[in-house]
């Protein structure tokens, strides 16, 4: 199964993932995306940017000096959900998706780690 | 082809995105089964922001070049092949009177059953000041194109999804509630925290060796956190709640929420996310 059917099938399980983006954070490129919601590129291009802000300085060095190198962010705002994942072994890797806040995290974030392993081991 | 690009149009190639690309910096954006080709050219141009001269080759011959940017077509810089190019090409800026010349140029470019290439480059008669031009949604409303499918022709699961915008950062409206309110809402996986500015100011939870470690980075972190919380909000100061951890899900995370000049600053024990989030909704009315 190729990455495009991986993260289709994340949001076909799961509904209320909105978008599931797959990223290139070295090259700050979006290279493949999956869900209902529409999508410019810009759109797609502050995604990546917001990914690569979460695992940025200065909260990532406090990350890092408390527990350890973080390889997940939920951020939530006005717009609802956005989690991001990053691979621990491809730190450029990673899945971005938009959710509706009443997505249940306790399962879609493993499903999400999950995919993304997936797509670092095979891609 | 730039060397810098290899790596990415073989990642590209790897994961089987929709995108040829071509020696000299080309590439395709409709084949010849695609029944809609002048809507590839618009959504090419409209993902366009900054100032780019694009040219859009048939496999049939005729081409064209448009100079774009900020999502409109600022002038038609050459065409190959086509009639009835003269008052579009004469034109120093495009206007509302060249909209139905220009719309037919597209058509005749993006023949039906030929590939359709283009290769950007520098805007062709410089002007990138000029701010003007045919908005590409005027050209492609008449057509009764949408600029932003998910996919080429892919359709979209239902009605209400082809509804769904992206979220663009709507105002969220509070229910008058604290960050104090948001820390309680969170319960006993929120272990440490302290609020810095605002409501609440100066309280604080938890573990005091852990308090003073929090303490001590916002001292003298509080500018750069507010920076880092400014590219994560669609407007600088809106409300956000950041949790980043190794996991999520198990092990600890640092989890930082902005409210007005509130900004509260924790540590999270275990599986928060849910908690959190239910807490974070609790804010809204």
């Amino acid at each position: 199964m190729g990455i495009t059917e991986d993260i289709g099938a994340v949001v076909k399980a799961f509904p209320q993932a909105r978008l599931v983006a797959f990223a290139d954070l070295s090259s700050r490129m979006i290279l493949t995306s999956a869900g209902p919601l529409s999508t410019t590129q810009e759109h797609l291009d502050r995604l990546c940017n917001q990914a690569r802000a979460c695992f940025d300085d200065p909260l990532f060095s406090l990350s890092v000096e408390a527990f350890g190198e973080p390889h997940g962010a939920v951020v939530m705002g006005p717009d609802g959900l956005r989690l991001f994942l990053r691979s621990d072994v491809e730190p450029a890797d990673a899945l971005c998706c938009i959710c509706d806040p009443g997505i249940d995290l306790a399962a879609f974030v493993p499903k999400i780690r999950e995919t993304l392993e997936s797509i670092t081991h095979g891609g | 082809m730039n060397k810098g690009t290899l790596p990415i149009l073989a990642r590209l190639s790897s994961l089987q995105a929709d995108i040829r690309a071509l020696p000299g910096g080309g590439r395709v954006i409709a084949e010849p089964n695609d029944r809609n080709p002048v809507a590839q050219i618009l959504r090419v141009a409209n993902e366009t922001m900054l100032g780019r001269s694009l040219e859009f080759v048939s496999s049939a011959g005729p081409a064209l070049t448009l100079d774009v940017a900020g999502r409109r077509v600022l002038r038609l810089i050459a065409s190959h092949g086509l009639t009835g190019a003269e008052s579009c090409l004469g034109a120093e800026v495009l206007e509302d009177e060249h909209k139905d010349d220009l719309i037919k140029l597209l058509q005749k470019v993006a023949a039906p059953r030929h590939e359709l290439r283009v290769i950007s480059g520098p805007l062709g008669r410089g002007g990138a000041e000029v701010s003007v031009g045919l908005p590409v949604a005027l050209l492609a409303d008449p057509l009764l194109i949408d600029l932003n499918p998910i996919g080429p022709e892919e359709p979209l699961p239902d009605a209400e999804a082809a509804a769904a915008p992206m979220p663009d950062g709507g105002t969220m409206q509070l229910s008058g509630r604290s960050i104090r309110d948001f820390a309680n809402g969170v319960g006993p996986v929120l272990m440490a925290w302290l609020i810095q500015g605002g409501e609440g100011d100066g309280q604080s939870e938890g573990p005091e060796e852990m308090v003073s470690h929090l303490q001590g980075f916002m001292d003298t972190e509080r500018e750069a956190v507010v920076g880092q919380l400014d590219l994560l909000s669609a407007r600088p100061g809106d409300p956000i709640c950041l949790m980043l951890g190794v996991t999520l899900i198990d092990g600890h995370s640092i989890i930082c929420a902005r409210l007005q000049e509130a900004i509260l600053l924790g540590v999270v024990e275990g599986d928060g996310t849910q908690a959190a989030l239910a807490a974070w909704r609790g804010l809204t009315a």
